[in-house]
């Protein structure tokens, strides 16, 4: 039956014998150390839509596309040794001074775009990783959460 | 904590940067997020994961939730999908978009405060061996140990949760038609 997990999850929780560990409460409450105040959230584009090797790459890179006020990110992202590293695009180029961190709950990285808009960090722990391009004059533009599994 | 503060304040006051609305938030719907990850069958480690992105959903929707009164559904139905997908996913490595959900699943509304406390009540109520059945479910006890506590074969434990889940809801939707 479709909805046995809430109703699953009613009874756990009423009987109160597997609260969430501190961790993951804590874990919860310092995510709203990245909010991005005054953002734009930038959506994922379809995988259908992206040309070539798709959404998977030959080399067993991951493709992912955002797009949001006029900006489109494509993010490479290839796992490896329990690492990953991600290159990424922003077009049409965002203009000098403009900064790109890619961020982890627990790590970010900021990186200055090239004069053709790409960016790269590596060796990114693994698990939720979002970017955000912040514009001079611009509100910043992040990407919606993607998770990374090694 | 502020417990008295209504769903909408707290996410307006959470876009506005008031850290302690944010924890507000994790206080009432922390256990819910991570009671759903674990009724979906993931482990400790993937159910703090999925509730983590959970959460960062919430952060990038703080300011267009269209029913904040159903804020507790959402988070729920974002966890579940989120669960089954991390289920579909099994060891394979791979990158996922976190899935974006407008409207809550009307399934999850039992895990609002008065439908959970009914809930309870509904299960103390039915027949054996559903009544301790799904007491066991609910600590989590596991089939092997469920099965030897109510004296049926292993493999049927599945099923006849399967039906007391099944007969409960049929409870549940009488008892909310005649109130």
């Amino acid at each position: 039956m479709i909805d046995d997990e809430y109703f699953l999850a009613a009874l756990r929780l009423a009987a109160g014998a597997d609260p969430p560990p501190a961790h993951v409460a804590a874990a919860a409450r310092e995510v709203y150390g990245l909010r991005v105040a005054g953002s734009l959230t930038a959506a994922p584009v379809a995988e259908a839509a992206l040309t070539g090797a798709g959404a998977r790459g030959d080399d067993g890179s991951h493709l992912v596309r955002f797009v949001a006020d006029g900006l489109t990110f494509d993010l490479e992202v290839t796992v490896g040794d329990g690492l990953i590293d991600v290159a990424g695009q922003v077009l049409p180029h965002p203009g000098e001074d403009t900064l790109v961190d890619v961020r982890t709950p627990h790590l970010t990285l900021s990186r200055r775009i090239s004069r053709n808009g790409c960016f790269a960090a590596t060796g990114v722990p693994p698990g939720w990783l979002s970017v955000v391009c912040h514009r001079p004059g611009h509100a910043p533009v992040q990407t919606r959460w993607v998770r990374i599994r090694p | 904590m502020h417990p008295q503060r209504a769903p909408a304040e707290l996410l307006r006051a959470a876009a506005d940067g008031d850290r302690s609305a944010w924890d507000a938030l994790e206080a009432a719907y922390g256990p819910l997020m991570w009671a759903v990850a674990r009724a979906s069958g993931l482990g400790a480690a993937d159910a703090a994961d999925v509730v983590q992105g959970g959460w960062l959903r919430l952060l990038q929707r703080l300011e267009d939730i269209r029913e904040p009164e159903r804020l507790g559904s959402w988070l729920a139905t974002v966890v579940r999908r989120e669960a089954l997908q991390v289920l579909r996913e099994g060891s394979r490595s791979g990158v996922h978009v976190l899935a974006t959900v407008e409207e809550p699943e009307p399934g999850a509304a039992v895990l609002g405060d008065d439908d959970r406390q009914l809930l309870w009540k509904a299960v103390s109520t039915m027949h054996e061996p559903c009544r301790t059945l799904l007491q066991l479910v609910a600590i989590d006890l596991g089939s092997r140990q469920t099965a030897a506590r109510l004296g049926l074969p292993i493999g049927s434990v599945g099923p006849t949760r399967a039906r007391c889940l099944e007969k409960l809801r049929t409870l549940i939707s009488s008892q909310e038609m005649a109130q």
